[in-house]
């Protein structure tokens, strides 16, 4: 059971790393809402999942 | 792409990376903050809660477990101190009590950070200070202020509904986090499972005889300025048999002891004394009673910081307790604590109401039961009273300075992993 909650744990730790990647690719590539207005969103949305994957917050 | 639009971009992102790292390095103070203290020269043993649960080995939920053997045969207290990091009162009980405490009969076993994962960050979504100060004549403590709940870092996700382990009774999501909604634990559960465990497998495996919790409730909270212990027990062999939950009155009575201390303690403070629900489960004051021997007693002393209605949460709000919303609400007769915002809910207060709550149980607990007699002092709630009346910081007066070349060889890091050579010694 503790391997299994590990893993677990461990999953959502990758899923952080996905949605940063998604974030990051859509500040630089993307076909809608090209604005300023929405690059502020993309790159003020990745700093939770920034600070998830390195463990801090 | 132009490459105008992706200069933006860029600085966009820089700007972004600016701002995760100012908040990351506050982030990061707090987690790997380190507070230093001193125990007293009655300490012969420390282990930490893998000695118990070894799955919890480099984990951000192991932490030390302080022992103070007398010698001299008598019964065992266990005190546990910190297991909602954000009522802070009890952490500083729980390092003064290790840092002066001198027991002539029996054992005493501290735990000064219970949930030390928790103590590692704030509430999501609530903004307060990372830390508190106290001032001694050697210098400035800081201490951590700290969550309710373990680090999400350390344990995550929640379910939909915790369910607690074993009475299968329906808790909220984030109670699964929750130390003191998760007893008696699991040995191979989550985290948070697996430390409430450690502590029942302390209380069992060192034979404790009174086992006390030291919490700080709202004061819009009836619970608070509160002893809680259970006045029936369960009957565990009939559970473990065929899972049907009955109860009776065991021999020796924790609300008997804690009704007798609460009644002594009227003319220093108020502390009124609750029966624990046979129904509600996860709690110390019921769990372990139900799954040890052990007599069972919690304490809560009124901390408005964790009130909903206060204005500012600030440093001083925390360790000072004045609050006009709070008076107003209490002038119209809705909290449960007489506060009066002149004198407030100080720091010093709260903790020197756990230090003589701790040893009033104790008190009675060997006078009905010699058997289990124990003699221990530490600083008492009149004794800092006496301090703060003269304008001396009463905390600080009885902290020991962890740098000062006598106090070198029992000066000891509270951290998830031992950190100097200390800790080798015991």
């Amino acid at each position: 059971m503790i391997f299994f909650e590990n893993l677990i744990h461990i999953l959502y730790f990758v899923m952080a790393g996905l949605v940063l990647l998604s974030m990051l690719k859509s500040l630089f590539k993307r076909k809608k809402n090209k604005g300023v207005v929405f690059d502020i969103m993309y790159a003020y949305c990745l700093i939770p999942f920034l600070l998830r994957i390195l463990y801090i917050k | 792409m132009e490459k105008k639009s992706l200069i933006v971009k860029i600085v966009v992102l820089v700007i972004a990376l600016v701002l995760a790292l100012l908040s990351g390095i506050e982030f990061w103070q707090l987690r790997h903050y380190k507070e230093t203290i001193v125990a007293s020269e009655d300490l012969t043993e420390v282990k930490w809660f893998s000695d118990y649960v070894p799955s919890l080995k480099n984990t951000w939920m192991d932490t030390p477990v302080f022992i103070f053997d007398s010698g001299v045969e008598g019964g065992t207290v266990f005190v546990c101190g910190c297991p909602h990091p954000y009522e802070p009162a009890s952490t500083m009980a729980a390092y003064l009590m290790i840092e002066n405490l001198k027991v002539t009969k029996g054992r005493i076993i501290i735990v000064p950070r219970a949930n030390y994962s928790g103590s590692t960050e704030g509430m999501v979504g609530d903004a307060y200070p990372m830390f508190f100060h106290v001032s001694s004549d050697w210098g400035i403590s800081q201490y951590r202020i700290g969550d309710r709940y373990t680090n999400p870092l350390d344990q995550w996700p929640d379910p939909f509904t915790y369910v607690n382990y074993p009475s299968g009774q329906n808790l909220a999501y984030q109670d699964i986090r929750n130390l003191n909604r998760t007893y008696p634990g699991r040995e191979n559960g989550t985290l948070t499972e697996r430390a409430a465990y450690a502590v029942m497998e302390i209380i069992r495996q060192e034979h404790v005889d009174m086992a006390i919790d030291m919490h700080e409730a709202e004061i819009l909270y009836p619970v608070t300025s509160t002893y809680v212990a259970p006045s029936k027990v369960l009957d565990r062999e009939k559970f473990l048999a065929t899972g049907e939950m009955e109860y009776y009155e065991p021999e020796k009575s924790s609300l008997d002891v804690a009704m007798m201390a609460g009644m002594n303690l009227s003319d220093q403070f108020l502390m009124k004394s609750a029966s624990s629900p046979n129904t509600l489960h996860g709690l110390s004051h019921r769990e372990w009673a139900d799954w040890s021997d052990s007599l069972t007693f919690l304490m809560e002393t009124p901390e408005i910081f964790i009130d909903k209605i206060t204005g500012p949460r600030t440093e001083a709000l925390m360790t000072e307790g004045k609050d006009e919303f709070l008076q107003k609400v209490t002038d119209k007769g809705l909290t449960y604590f007489p506060y009066d915002m002149e004198f407030g809910t100080p720091m010093w207060y709260r903790t020197g109401r756990h230090l003589t709550g701790a040893l009033e149980v104790v008190y009675w607990a060997s006078f009905f039961y010699p058997e289990m007699e124990v003699e221990v002092t530490w600083p008492t709630y009149l004794e800092m009273e006496e301090l703060e009346n003269q304008g001396v910081d009463s905390i600080g007066y009885f902290l020991k300075n962890p740098d000062a070349p006598e106090n070198k060889d029992r000066a000891f890091t509270i951290y998830y992993k031992p950190v100097g050579a200390n800790y080798d010694k015991y």
